[in-house]
């Protein structure tokens, strides 16, 4: 989809059809259950859900405490206007979910240290935790167990017109008004650059961090945007039903949530909503089907069994996986004939990028240096004391025997990994202590051994996430935009795609592309951030011969102006590209200098190239 | 301030507490740690094995039968879950594991609801359990004390099972990579089905052994599956070491905290928890494996 | 929002009769007429001249009337909610129907229905959360137009349940309810309250207590940490001291406490004589199992101030014979009053067992309502309240009965208990005898301790 943003029906589609529902949708709950309660109530959980979805669904993150956000919102709010310190509701309901969103911030510091199942316990603790404190040390300010009953609703007051939220049908109005908001901004926060980077941490978080994104920080601020919604959900239930429960913080809650979002399907934003629809209307029905009687929780567990196994994505994310089946995609012309072509134009938009050179330094008329670097694991010293001192512009390679500690060196200097000691200087700055993010954004980048892609992402998209993380910086909420709308950015994606060979795939997922395909395109998202300081991790591994030969073309067409380190086995290929050549054993420095130097070098000889003269 | 013996009362409450959660928690441990499962299930199994054990208990006087049939009776559901449901999970991701175990966990606590009411089930203690220990300066129930020489016995066993057989081998060969398991030749699936199997009859004789101490409801497994994922976590996901020793500590703050303030003893595991998992996730003897 | 019942009458009466069509329409025109001036203006028509509130009347304008019960049927105080759940059907069978119960009172005697209307009736479940409570409960008025609610295990819901009748003019019969606060500064005026409130329990107790066990004791509590428990030990706490007693020792056990052996261990070293247990449902069940297996209830006294419905069946005889403490209502009261016998025989002949204070709370009030309603003769609920706050007694299963217009507190005997030991038993459920039925009148708290500001009707 070539610009999808701005005023094409397509981007507001969901939007039109969600408020369609929402002006339709009450009177058919109204005349089929008798009223519309059900409906604000599973848009009340909908709005909870939106917000884990954006956490759970799209960045992977599985918590199981988000009732304590749901639940601060909540009694902060109901707190404010039963004790009646604050008269204005709608003042009330900001601080609840201010005080939701400063509560995550906590949590979020301490809870996001880990990942996985262990990330899941952190949130399960808290969420304990805050459920105990709601129950005890707080009661008198919470209620305790008996919660806080007498919260009033809102009322708009314009002149001589006065609205007041409370009752069956403006109940409805006031959740359904905040559901289409609280929808509305999901979706821009999925169709912007902040959705792209969030979907990639779910796939491969290291590789995110390596082209750039401030995973950590992105992951707090989904984190506590996720609180944000659950306190605003907490507030409206309280505000809704005129009682705050206690039952907000409890496990249960939690629980339930991610119950609903996996009926319904995970990273759909709508899943939540059609979950929460599918099981209270069951947990409803079943108990009035009087056949049933006391076994209607055991038929409601049964149920819930049989959607987990048999929909694995959802009821939304299986229809949408259906409907994806059958949607038109662009022809090739159609793709070719949308974008600029020509190897001048590509040439300048794929140039490195300038680098920023740091306040006081000392222009260097060397890329990169490395001095005396050290690295051990336990008692195996990987990488002992090497010194290595790229001149701008230069074509570098480093070979040696599996275990001379080639793969290790290249990760220390690409700030993935910290070296035990020495320093690292990249065009005169001291990046020592930077983390692999910086170095990105310096203009560093790595090409991996083993293909670090983003699997479930188009190619396009791929490319996109390495684009936009040097065009944006480590950190940037820029929700309003859409992910595509950086016209730079596009451009250089698309000589990318032209320079790479991967136009014709370039709407295709990673995972359903053939190696040689995914090898290049694991080089482009190195190229992507146009760095000034290429490093290779055995870029021809696994390649037939024939790849090999265009994979070679692809690195001596981009080296124009970049400094390029070359880690390979091929000794083919690195005698044709290099001009140095550096040999480690052992994890010292064994040799370098010229191909002519190193192939005639009776130590390298021995130790690795096996004694024969090279040509 | 607490005197000495009542702390060392309590000290000895919290071993006695202890045990039991370690016998519960190892069970959960190895299922996480050789399946990745997190078996949301597992509380309700305990029930089961304490409504087992009532059956028996109302119509023969022999606890041994007693234990012996409740563990029969969770090899089956165990096998039963692991064959028919469980095996189909593998490849899916954690959440539907969770998902799925949560919701059989329902099923089971609600069917017991329907068979057998609402009610708590009487179990009596047996008749070698009856009666006071004295220990001086503070006495204790002599069912509690022989449960923690019996659940000492049964991790002994455990142990032995898992560090000095064959199959034990495999099983902590496959905690920590399964892959190479299943690539070294071993049926890798049947052994799941045996991890799954050991730890639900782990956690069913437990039940069995626990149910003349508390009310048997059909609900009476939740709260303890909650207190046995703080023990896994500090103990370390997957350990049995880890499970033993995590039970007992937190056995000991459960029962220490109620010298000082008895209202905040549950809050206290979990921020314990809390603290294990910022500070060193794999908790005590875990490892930072596939996990 | 639901269709009327006249609009399908008026239609229905055009087409059958063979009347000329023109008086068929004046009479329709007639009857709708009628139907909109009954709703909305202040007209005296027949008998009912009330402006609509809450559920009144589109929930009596049918032929019958709908009575929502929200109870837990599964959770753990499932085993209570069973019970009420089987009151509240045996109530709204009565009702319906006619029984010997309601052929005693006056009021009740017609036996079909209320005011002429049949109840229906349906029971949600609970799941013992407030929050599924007041769903359940929200649903019943806006879905099926209640016209009264009843159910509730726990205070909290109790409570909560209150302010959502308050807040919708629907009338609120409390369920199950000992905290102070029902009763006390959470009182509403749509909610009225029959158990005995946990002061009323510790002030008919504690004379008791100092008569059979003795003065100038020492007590340990064991306190479930939530507004319920501190609510009984601080009642039950302020009358034993009034007789002597000393409190040696408070062990609060937080909420999901499964094993108290911890609290039990401190209480048994506090030097006790008598050991006080405020734990309610399962939890009453494990901690006393404990405080046997402890020794404690070998060397020290055991009471306890609220026994729950099943305590005395789930731990048996051996256990909790020679405990004391109070219930709502147990079965024996059938030897003093006959409608007992008559609600009690009827409930085990359908559901084979004798019932509980679950369910003969729920049963009570259902018919006192009914029986307020009936003398009011209207469902208008400023009309029934006035009615339920107006001091007459009604003759219930429990006797002569009335509610305190101040706080809505039912005033009627409240029975202090001993459990029977085994040898005692004259039947398998023989589990207590009652020591003590003492009037209400003696252990109501007067009215301005309360905490009570009971709101406005309209409000």
């Amino acid at each position: 989809m070539q610009g999808s943003s701005g005023w094409r029906l397509q981007r507001w589609l969901p939007e039109l059809a969600m408020l369609a529902a929402l002006l339709v949708l009450p009177f058919a709950f109204d005349r089929w259950f008798g009223s519309v309660d059900l409906f604000t109530r599973i848009l009340i959980w909908g709005i909870f859900g939106l917000g884990f979805d954006l956490l759970f669904g799209r960045t992977g993150l599985l918590s199981f405490g988000q009732g304590a956000f749901y639940g601060t919102g909540g009694f902060v709010t109901a707190y404010l206007l039963t004790s009646n310190t604050l008269d204005n509701v709608w003042l009330a309901m900001a601080i609840g979910i201010a005080a939701a969103a400063v509560f995550s911030v906590v949590v979020g510091f301490l809870a996001l240290r880990r990942v996985g199942i262990y990330f899941a316990m952190i949130t399960l603790a808290f969420g304990e935790l805050s459920y105990f404190l709601e129950n005890s040390p707080l009661a008198n300010w919470t209620g305790g167990e008996n919660g806080l009953p007498g919260v009033p609703a809102p009322s708009i007051a314009v002149g001589s017109f006065k609205y007041n939220f409370a009752g069956s049908w403006s109940g409805y109005q006031l959740v359904a008004g905040f559901f289409f908001v609280g929808f509305m901004f999901a979706r821009f926060i999925v169709n912007s650059p902040v959705g792209a980077v969030l979907t990639a941490i779910r796939q491969n978080p290291l590789r995110t961090a390596a082209l750039g994104h401030d995973v950590g920080a992105y992951k707090l601020a989904v984190f506590v945007l996720a609180a944000i919604f659950a306190g605003c959900g907490g507030v409206l239930l309280g505000i809704f039903q005129s009682y705050m429960p206690p039952d907000a913080f409890a496990l249960d809650t939690s629980g339930q949530l991610v119950i609903q979002t996996v009926i319904g399907g995970a990273g759909t934003l709508i899943g939540p909503t059609v979950g929460a629809a599918i099981w209270l209307t069951l947990r409803d029905l079943l108990q009035q089907v009087s056949a049933i009687g006391d076994l209607w929780k055991f038929i409601l567990g049964l149920v819930f069994v049989l959607l987990v196994t048999f929909m694995p994505n959802g009821v939304v994310g299986t229809i949408v996986r259906l409907w994806s089946r059958f949607r038109p995609r662009a022809t090739h012309a159609a793709i070719v004939a949308a974008h600029p072509d020509g190897a001048v134009a590509r040439e300048a938009l794929l140039a490195p990028l300038p680098t920023a050179s740091a306040r006081g330094a000392a222009p260097s008329a060397f890329a990169l240096e490395a001095r005396d670097i050290r690295k051990a694991y336990g008692g195996i010293r990987a990488v002992d004391g090497v010194s290595l001192a790229l001149l701008d512009g230069c074509f570098h390679a480093i070979i040696g025997p599996n275990g001379a500690g080639k793969s290790t060196f290249l990760r220390l200097l690409k700030r993935e990994e910290a070296a035990d000691s020495g320093r690292i200087l990249l065009h005169g700055v001291d990046i020592t202590a930077a983390d692999v993010t910086a170095a990105y954004q310096y203009g560093l980048a790595k090409s991996y051994q083993i293909n670090q892609l983003f699997p479930q992402l188009t190619v396009r998209q791929n490319l996109r996430i390495g684009a936009l993380g040097r065009h944006r910086g480590r950190l940037r909420l820029d929700i309003f935009r859409a992910a595509d709308s950086f016209p730079k950015v596009e451009k250089v994606i698309a000589a990318l795609l032209d320079e790479l060979g991967l136009t014709t795939c370039a709407d295709l997922t990673v995972n359903t592309l053939p190696y040689g395909e995914k090898r290049r395109l694991e080089l482009g998202l190195a190229l992507a951030s146009r760095p000034s300081v290429l490093l290779l991790d055995e870029p021809l591994a696994g390649l037939s011969p024939a790849e090999r030969e265009g994979v070679k073309q692809l690195i001596r067409n981009l080296r124009k102006g970049r400094t390029v380190v070359l880690v390979e086995h091929d000794m083919d290929a690195v005698f044709e590209l290099a001009e140095q050549i550096t040999v480690l054993h052992e994890g010292r420095k064994l040799a370098e200098g010229t191909p002519k130097q190193i192939a005639n070098d009776p130590l390298v000889k021995e130790a690795y190239l096996g004694g024969a003269a090279m040509p | 301030m607490p005197t000495l013996p009542q702390f060392l009362s309590q000290a000895f409450n919290g071993i006695a507490l202890g045990s039991l959660l370690a016998l519960i928690a190892s069970g959960l441990s190895i299922i996480l740690g050789t399946l990745g499962v997190l078996n949301f299930a597992h509380g309700a199994m305990f029930m089961l094995g304490a409504y087992a054990g009532f059956v028996v208990l109302s119509h023969f006087d022999s606890f041994a039968l007693a234990l012996a049939l409740g563990a029969l009776m969770l090899l089956l559901v165990g096998f039963a879950t692991e064959r028919g449901l469980i095996r189909f999970y593998y490849r899916r991701p954690p959440e539907d594991q969770i998902l799925v175990t949560f919701g059989l966990g329902i099923m089971m606590v609600e069917a017991v609801r329907y068979i057998f009411g609402p009610l708590s089930q009487r179990v009596p203690l047996p008749s070698w359990g009856q009666g006071i220990v004295d220990f001086g300066f503070f006495l204790y129930p002599l069912y509690r004390v022989e449960v923690i020489g019996f659940v000492a016995v049964l991790l002994l066993g455990f142990y032995i099972l898992l560090y000095r057989t064959r199959i034990g081998l495999v099983v902590r060969a496959g905690i920590e990579d399964p892959l190479m398991v299943e690539l070294l030749g071993t049926h890798v699936r049947r052994m799941f089905l045996v991890v799954f199997c050991m730890g639900s009859m782990a956690a069913g004789i437990a039940g069995v052994v626990y149910a003349p101490l508390a009310a048997v409801i059909p609900n009476m497994g939740e709260s303890f599956l909650v207190q046995c994922f703080v023990v896994v976590v500090i103990g370390g996901l997957g350990s049995f070491p880890g499970a033993v020793v995590g039970g007992i500590i937190v056995g000991e703050i459960l029962s220490v905290t109620t010298l000082f303030d008895p209202a905040y003893a549950q809050a206290a595991i979990y921020a314990v928890m809390t603290l294990v998992l910022i500070v060193r996730p794999r908790g005590l003897f875990g490892t930072m494996g596939r996990l | 929002m639901s269709r009327t019942p006249s609009d399908r009458n008026s239609k229905s009466a055009i087409g059958k009769t063979a009347v000329s069509r023109r008086t068929l329409m004046q009479a329709g025109l007639g009857v709708t007429a009628a139907g909109l001036l009954l709703r909305e203006t202040a007209l005296p028509a027949f008998a009912a001249n009330y402006p609509a509130l809450g559920t009144f009347p589109a929930g009596t304008s049918g032929s019958s009337i709908f009575i929502g019960g929200v109870m837990p049927l599964t959770g753990p105080y499932s085993s209570s909610g069973k019970d009420m759940q089987l009151g509240f059907e045996l109530a709204v069978d009565h009702l319906n129907n006619g029984s010997r119960v309601t052929d005693a009172i006056p009021t009740l005697k017609k036996g079909k229905g209320v005011l002429g209307q049949k109840i229906q009736s349906q029971v949600a479940d609970s799941e013992t959360k407030p929050d599924v409570a007041i769903q359940a409960a929200t649903r019943f008025i806006h879905d099926n137009n209640a016209i009264m609610l009843t159910g509730g295990i726990s205070s909290a819901v109790s409570i909560a349940m209150q302010k959502l009748g308050q807040r919708e003019h629907v009338i609120y019969m409390v369920g199950n309810s000992g905290s102070n606060d029902t009763t006390g500064k959470d009182c509403q005026r749509y909610g009225f309250r029959a158990q005995p409130s946990a002061y009323m329990a510790a002030k008919a107790l504690a004379p008791v207590l100092a008569k059979e066990l003795g003065k100038n004791l020492k007590a340990a509590y064991l306190v479930p940490d939530y507004t319920y428990g501190h609510s009984v030990y601080d009642s039950m706490k302020e009358f034993t001291e009034q007789v002597g007693w000393k409190t040696v020792g408070e062990q609060l056990a937080p909420l999901g406490t499964t094993d108290f052996s911890s609290y039990l261990l401190n209480i048994a070293n506090s030097g006790a004589d008598v050991f006080l247990n405020v734990a309610f449902g399962a939890d009453a069940v494990t901690s006393t199992k404990q405080a046997q297996q402890f020794g404690i209830l070998s060397k020290m006294k055991y009471v306890v101030p609220n026994i729950s419905q099943f305590q005395a069946k789930e731990l048996g005889a051996d256990i909790m014979g020679g405990t004391y403490g109070t219930q709502a209502w147990w079965w024996t009261e059938e030897d003093k009053f006959p409608l007992a016998k008559f609600f009690v025989e009827d409930f085990e002949k359908k559901n084979s067992y004798k019932p509980r204070w679950g369910a003969s709370e729920i049963y009570i009030q259902m018919l006192v309502w009914a029986d307020a309603v009936e003398r009011a003769g209207t469902f208008y609920p400023v009309e029934v309240i006035k009615a339920l706050e107006s001091g007459h007694k009604v003759n219930s299963i429990y006797g002569e009965v009335y509610y305190r217009a101040g706080d809505h507190q039912m005033v009627r005997p409240v029975p202090v208990v001993v459990g029977k030991k085994p040898n005692e038993m004259k039947g398998p459920e023989d589990f207590y005898r009652i020591v003590d039925l003492v009037p209400g009148e003696q252990v109501l708290p007067p009215l301005g301790q309360t905490g009570c500001k009971m709101p406005d009707i309209g409000a």
